[in-house]
Formats: structure tokens, sequence, C-alpha cells
């Protein structure tokens, strides 16, 4: 390839930007989807282009195109310098970024077996194995999905970064959906809800993932619900699964902790934060046994990478420690904002998007004991499995979610199944109710690739690790 | 010809199979996006991309590129080969469209196609300058989409629209508001109105009170409707969730479900809206009644899902492109009937005491199959008192079942919005619903939030 970030830095300087950034992406992803039996989609896409960041008298500018030509990146440093001419003369602040030493080298995290390479043949049979043990009367429609990427970044700054980045992901799903007579409808799936789960790994994570000898539960458990109890309402215990707990940790931890949403960037679209820049290091964020971690090295991760997409090396760090908000997701603007250095996860989906303060890996530390273990403390309470719906406030406090099933928790053990669960809480009150997380051997990794933030809009691909945990007096069964 | 047939049709010349067809998007766009009354995120986009299907003995495989020279689509070619000799045979394949005219439709403006990256930052200015003592929030965009379908079965059909938005959230530590506006033509949008309104709004929301959950009367603003509507439509009016029993429609076609002042289409043809001629299989769109009268009646077709329906169903033209159409067909011209309420003043003297509802946030679908929908109110909430607009209240959860909130209109304003759809993920496609505020007297709140504001 030539060098189309060398020539799109070199003209934004000739333009007029007194700092300049470009990253060259070329993605290609496959998607293999069956349903019912049948082949429901066979893709292969592929996309390259260039995104160039300048910034003119202390406002941005952002442009991208897709000719990675020395044309076509000279063009989009010209117009994103336009952009930010046109901009700046309206800032009421000059853009200031915390320095970083400029990075360079390469980063390829090690992969097993190539999942782009996969034939097609064999993903469509292991889709359509799966199916075929989920299949049971009363389930109407059963789904299969696996799906892989490819992904090159080159990044260059004007400040002499140079990096280049490969990365490779997998991931599949099953869904069982079950509809009665009466026009009930249910549904399962696995590992995750919304697609299944994915990793930056090879292959074998997707043959790891068991989606065949798990599929006949997942039938019968969609089957069953059709004839389950509907969840009561009240006050109570629950037991949140692995799964659950990585969107509990992603919706009112992670997106409140970033600090654009804090300083209120994100505003007219995600939404803000209940946090403020002074509460690090002060605000109780929820019991003793409450400790997040933002981990951008974390084995298999989707936001595992070498440097993020303004060029600083990925950091493990925490975010919660027993309780206390310790540290926020930033950028080099807002860590210069903030007055911390609190390490870089800015991210841009593609090549076509600028960089925003994003989640890489965001987890939940496990505490001891199993899941188990977990249950038998409870006299009365609920089990909640697999996420079903989510929705939660522009600042990150008021949410409620619904999980796919539920089981009642009746002295210690687990009793009938419940349908239709649904849990509200209070974040900070929520997590201030957390009074249990089982250990490192029940610790899941998921990945999902749908997190939506920015306009325009764009998706982040993000792995939350989590174990099973417990929280008391939990306003349950809020459906109406 | 036109970029977007010129691409479609190299593309189908390098498909080596029985059939093949091509959908093209090309997009050139502009957003400039403010935070605290400052332009901090401008972007602009330029793209144009092919999504070729090949059939091979019925079996059916597609592939993306935007690598648009002769090597890129030779290797999408070969891409989209190999991965339909990989599927075993489709039997739900609909075949590819066949030549069809489709109708000639606005949408289109000139003026707005050329606006240049200064005219999007001075229109982000304006909007700021309209807000002064609170923070804008938002973004002004405006841009150009074309899109093109070829297929061997002769059909050949492009289209460019224009799209221009502006959306604003006017807010302080302890109020804000909302307003936004959109249309074909950047002449229709004013930004310095739509920030005025964001602002006068936001004042009134200081000193929010919080209330008791329970079902309320309320007037919901066309943005609320909007929402309402389309996360009801995505999972209700779609004829793949329509034939496999999870939409709220499934099994209960003919039946009053809803109010009698309750009708709602689908017209691509629709001027007011973002017209489109057809859809991204290249098939003529057809306007769709779905709701008439309180009554349903239809849903959106695709052409897999009228081949799947038998009988006489067709497609009504609202198939997405291959691969996407695992979602089914989607509505993208909504809109409801507007009622007889002079205006919102007059919806809250229906109400008499309720609430007050401008936008919502981060909308779950609870239950589809019932219609349950859960989400929050934000920017302009507040108590209606003697049918009259009285106080602030703190953002709500509600959750609640759409079809019960449209069974139990108490009024539609005469006059209706478009209120833009797209948050602009992935490829530029410009759509919006045409919607009335209403009055309604089922309208389930379970729970209070955080009050308005940063």
């Amino acid at each position: 390839m030539q060098d189309p970030a060398g020539h799109a830095i070199d003209a934004a300087l000739a333009a007029g930007a007194g700092y300049a950034d470009a990253r060259v992406v070329r993605r290609r992803a496959q998607l293999v989807a069956t349903k019912n039996g049948e082949v429901d989609s066979v893709s292969d896409s592929e996309t390259e282009g260039i995104g160039v960041r300048v910034l003119v008298d202390g406002a941005w500018g952002f442009a991208a195109d897709p000719r990675l030509s020395e044309q076509g990146a000279r063009d989009a440093a010209v117009r994103a310098v336009a952009f930010a001419r046109a901009s700046a003369s309206r800032a009421n602040a000059r853009v200031e970024l915390a320095p970083i030493p400029p990075a360079e080298g390469e980063y390829s995290p090690p992969v097993g077996r190539d999942p782009m390479e996969v034939p097609l043949e064999e993903k469509i049979a292991l889709c359509l194995r799966a199916e075929e043990g989920m299949r049971r009367p009363e389930v109407k429609i059963t789904e299969a999905s696996v799906r892989a990427m490819r992904e090159l970044r080159v990044f260059r700054s004007s400040e002499g970064a140079s990096v280049t980045q490969h990365s490779v992901e997998c991931g599949g799903g099953i869904d069982a959906l079950a509809v009665s007579d009466d026009g009930c409808v249910q549904n399962r799936g696995f590992p995750s809800a919304h697609g299944g789960s994915s990793a930056q790994a090879g292959w074998e994570f997707v043959e790891g993932l068991g989606l065949e000898k798990e599929a006949p539960r997942v039938g019968e458990e969609a089957a069953a619900l059709l004839t389950a109890d509907t969840c009561p309402s009240g006050i109570t215990t629950i037991v949140v699964d692995a799964e659950q707990m990585a969107l509990q940790v992603h919706e009112s931890v992670g997106h409140p902790t970033e600090l654009d949403r804090v300083y209120g960037t994100e505003a007219a679209y995600a939404g803000t934060s209940f946090l403020r820049p002074e509460d690090l290091g002060s605000l109780r964020y929820g019991s003793e046994h409450m400790s997040i971690t933002a981990d951008p090295t974390t084995p298999l991760g989707l936001g595992t990478f070498g440097w993020d997409d303004e060029g600083a090396p990925a950091r493990r760090q925490p975010v919660v420690e027993g309780g206390l908000l310790t540290g926020y997701i930033a950028s080099r603007e807002t860590s210069a904002l903030v007055g911390h250095d609190l390490g870089g996860s800015m991210r841009a989906d593609t090549w076509s998007r600028m960089p925003l303060v994003r989640m890489s890996n965001l987890h939940l530390e496990p505490g001891a004991g199993s899941l188990d273990d977990l249950i038998a403390d409870v006299d009365d309470g609920l089990y909640l499995s697999t996420n079903k719906s989510w929705s939660i406030d522009d600042k990150r406090l008021n949410f409620q979610f619904g999980t796919q099933v539920a089981w009642e928790i009746k002295k210690g053990k687990l009793g009938r199944m419940l349908r239709d669960p649904t849990y509200m809480g209070v974040t900070p009150e929520f997590w201030g109710r957390l009074d249990a997380v089982a250990g490192p051997e029940e610790w899941t990794l998921f990945g999902l690739t749908n997190c939506g933030k920015g306009q325009p809009g764009q998706y982040a691909h993000v792995s939350h690790g989590a174990s099973p945990a417990r929280f008391h007096d939990v306003q349950v069964g809020v459906r109406r | 010809m036109t970029r977007a047939l010129d691409l479609a049709e190299r593309a189908v010349e390098a498909a080596e199979g029985d059939e093949a067809d091509a959908f093209v998007h090309v997009e050139s766009s502009g957003l400039a996006r403010f935070a605290a009354s400052a332009v901090h995120q401008p972007t602009l986009i330029r793209n144009e991309s092919v999504t070729l299907r090949v059939v091979r003995d019925g079996r059916v495989g597609c592939a993306t590129t935007n690598r648009t020279d002769d090597d890129g689509l030779a290797s999408a070619a070969r891409r989209a080969g190999e991965a339909a000799d990989s599927s075993p045979v489709d039997p739900g394949f609909a075949g590819l469209q066949e030549a069809a005219p489709v109708p000639a439709v606005e949408g289109y403006d000139e003026a707005t196609a050329a606006q240049s990256p200064e005219d999007q930052a001075d229109a982000a200015a304006e909007a700021i300058a309209a807000a002064p003592g609170l923070g804008l929030y938002g973004y002004y965009t405006s841009g150009v989409t074309e899109v093109g379908v070829v297929s061997t079965a002769g059909q050949s059909v492009s289209q460019a629209m224009t799209d221009t938005s502006v959306l604003t959230l006017a807010a302080s530590e302890d109020s804000s508001g909302y307003a936004e506006a959109t249309s074909w033509r950047a002449s229709d949008v004013d930004p310095a109105e739509v920030a005025r309104e964001a602002a006068e709004k936001a004042v009134r929301t200081r000193g929010a009170q919080g209330l008791e959950p329970q079902t309320f009367r309320a007037v919901l603003e066309p943005y609320a409707v909007s929402e309402l509507l389309f996360f009801f439509a995505f999972t209700s009016l779609n004829a793949l969730a329509f034939l496999e029993g999870r939409s709220y429609l499934s099994g209960r076609l003919g039946e009053k479900l809803f109010d009698a002042g309750f009708t709602v289409r689908d017209d691509g043809l629709d001027a007011r809206s973002y017209p489109k001629a057809f859809d991204l299989e290249g098939v003529p769109k057809q306007p769709v009644v779905m709701i008439e009268e309180g009554v349903a009646r239809d849903v959106v077709w695709d052409r897999r899902t009228a081949r799947q329906a038998g009988d006489d169903h067709v497609s009504t033209g609202h198939g997405l492109a291959a691969p996407q159409q695992a979602f089914g067909p989607i509505p993208f011209n909504l809109s409801v009937a507007a009622g007889d309420a002079a205006s919102v003043g007059e919806l809250a003297e229906r109400v008499g005491d309720g609430v007050y509802v401008t936008r919502l946030h981060y909308l779950g679908i609870v239950d589809p199959r019932e219609g349950i929908l859960t989400g929050m109110t934000r920017d302009g909430t507040f108590l209606i008192e003697g049918g009259k607009v009285t106080r602030p209240v703190v953002n709500l959860r509600f959750t609640t079942s759409f079809p019960a909130l449209a069974a139990g209109l108490l009024g539609l304003t005469k006059e209706v919005t478009l209120v833009n759809r797209s948050d602009f993920y992935d490829e530029r496609y410009p759509f919006g619903t045409l919607v009335p505020a209403v009055a309604t007297n089922a309208f389930t709140i379970v729970g209070t939030g955080s009050g308005p504001g940063l």
C-alpha cells in the first residue's frame, strides 16, 4: 500500500492544520445466518477508506474518503481543514490535547484458525446443526448465525505517531422463538442475546461456544416459557447471570463513566451522565463488592488494541474500586479537561467516522464462590438470565431491563420458571444493593458488536467480563 | 446515466451466474455537530458502495464493496459467486425484480445538494446564536444520497435524494428543551427557529417535580409519537413479524384494535415526507393503509415475505437490500392521519389532568407481540392541570402498551410534522414519520428519573 495517511497529514498541515491525524481502515467481514433449517443470509462485505481529523485554530474538522490514493487522502485532508476552519470562528474554547509520546509499532494479537479462511460451507453446516437441536413443536423459529471479520488499521499523526494494527474477530449465537396457539411469544438465546457473542480470536472460539451442545436446552426452555407463570411484581433479592450482568455493566457503568458524556458532548443524543468530573475519587458508586476495570489488554476482548485511535497505548485501569469511583473512560481532549491522565479509549467505528470516547473492555471483577453459592444464600428471590430488553435514561440513572427467563429461588433452591421478568432501579442505589459477586470460575467474557453512539451514528465492538451477582431489595415485575 | 446506475450496471456485468442484481448507494454529506454552543465534531463523508447478489442454480450469495474500480467489482462478483456456491438452494428466494416503471417522485433539491461545509457550519452557527444563555447541543446536517438497482431480470432504476435536519437540545444544569426539523429542502428548515423553540421549552422545565407513577392521560408531541410509532411499526407492521406471529397484528387483521381516529399508512410518494420511488430491491413503491380508522388492515411486504405468504400477496415496495432482508420489510414513509384539534393546547384541554411529553429516550421493546414499550421522557415533560400545561416534572419511566395508547385516543392535531428517524448509522438513507401530536387516556408511567438538564 502507498502511505495515504502520510499524504493526508502533509496536506492537512500545508492547508493550515495545527494538528492532524489520519486512519486508514481496510475491513472485510462475513456473516452466515440460517433460519428454520434454511440459509437466511450469506454475505461477504469489504470496505476501505481514510478518515482525516484536524485541529485548526483549536477547532476540530473531520473528513472521510473511500479512495486510498494520494489524491483521495489529500482531498479528505483539505476538506477536513475547510470544515474545521468554518467551525473555528464559532468555537468558544480551543481544544487542547493531553500530551502523549508518539506511538510507533505494530500490533497483531495471536489467533488460531483464521475465521475468514474457514469455508462458508463449514459455517453454514455448523449453523444448521445448531438449529436442528433447538427444534420442538412449540418452537416456530430457530435461528443461528456466525460472523467473522478481519481488519487493518493504520494510524499516523502530525506528532509522529505511526502504528499498524491487525484484528480478527468471530462469533456466533443461536435463538429459539416459541409461539403458542393463543399468541404467546417467548424466546431463548445462547450464549448471549442479540446476535450471540464475539471475540478477537480464531475460529476455535466459535467452535468452543458450544452452540450445538446448548441447542436442546435453549429449545426446551423457549417451549417451557409458553406455559410458565408471569413474573410477579414486588421487591425482592435477585441473582443476575453473567450475561445480563455484562449488559448491566455496559449500560449503568460503562456509558456514565465515558468522560465525553460527563462533559455533555453527547447530550443531544445518547445523553449525559449523573457523574461530574469532581466525583473522581469521592463518589460512592456501589457497595464494597463492586469493582469495575477498563482493560484494553484483555485476551479475546473486542475492545483489545495496542493503541487507541489517537495513538494512546492500551492500559488497564480501575474505574470503580470497592464501590468508589476512581476512573473515567477518556480521550486526550477529556483528559486535558479533567486534569488527570486517564489513559486513552478513543475509538472509531470505521474509516468514515470520527473517533469518540468509547468503552474498550469493561469488566466486573469477580468475587468468590459459585453461582450455586449465591443462590444458596437466598431465602426468597429470583434468578434472572439472558437479556431481552433494555432501557436507561439520559443520565444513566433510571433503568429498566428485562431478561428472557427467571426462576424462583425458594430457600436457597431454584424453583419454577417465570416468564417476562423485568427489574428496574436507579444506578448508584442499585449497585449499592450488590451483596455478592461470584468467583473467577464463573467469570465469563461476552463480546457485543452493536453499541451505538455519536452523530452520525457509529457502532463499537466491546467486551464485558462478569460473574453472576446478587442484589437485595430490587423492584421486579414492572411490566404493564 | 447516473453514478448509481453506472456502478450497478458495471457490477451486474461483472457477475457470473444465472441471475444477478446490484444495489448501489452513493453518499456525500456533512454534519456539523455542536455541543455547549460550539461546533465540536464536524464530519464530512463521501462514499459509494455496491451490494451484488448472484444466483446460481437457486443458490444465492451476496458481497458488498466500496472498491468501485474494475478490480473491486470483479472481487465482489467472485466473492458473491463463492457465497452462492457455498449455500444450499434457497427455497424462499423470490427472484429478482423484473422491469417495472417506478413513479416519479420529488425529494431532490439542487440548493440542498449544493450546500458546502461552510454552509453547514453557518447553519449550525445560526442555531447556536438563537439560544443565548443556554448551551446548545445537536447538529445541522445535509446530504445527497443516490440509490440505484439493476437486475438481470430487467429492472434498472435510480433515485437521488437530498435531506436536511437540524436537531437542538437547549440545556443548562437544571433545564433542557428539545426541538428538531427535517426536510428534503434545506430552505424548509430554519435552524434559528428550531433552536428558539428548544430554548423556550428549556426555560419552562426549571424546578421540575416528581410525581406518583400511574396510568396518565397524556399529550404527546410529534417527536414522541414518531418514536413510539416507529418502534411499534418495526415489530408489528412488518410482514415477516406478522407471518411469524411476533406482530401485534398477527391473527388480528380486520379487527378494530385502535381508536376510530387512528389511521396509519405508508406512502413513499408523499412529497411531505422523504419520497421514495422504489425500495432497495428495485420494487416500485405502493401506498399501504395498515390501520384504517382503528381497524387493522395490512402490513408492508417485500418480495420474500409476499412469496412466503402465497395467495395473491405481492411486494408493496418495502424491501431492504440483500443481505439485510432478515429484518423483513420496513415502512420508511409512515404517517398518522391528522385529527381535528387546532393545537396541542386543545389536546391539553381534552386531557384535563395528565402529563405533557415532548420527547422520549432509549426505547426498549418489552413485548413485541403485545406492543409493550418502555423508555424515558426527556427535555420537556410537564403536568397538565385543568386543561392547561402547567408545572415541569422530572423525566418519567414509561412502560406502556402502544395499542392501548392508540385505542384510547382523545384527539390528534390538524397539523402533522415530519420527524426525522435516521441517526445516520451505516449508509445514509433519509426517512421520517409524518405525525400529529396526540392525546391519549392510556400512558403508563412506572417510575421517575432524574430532572431535566445536563
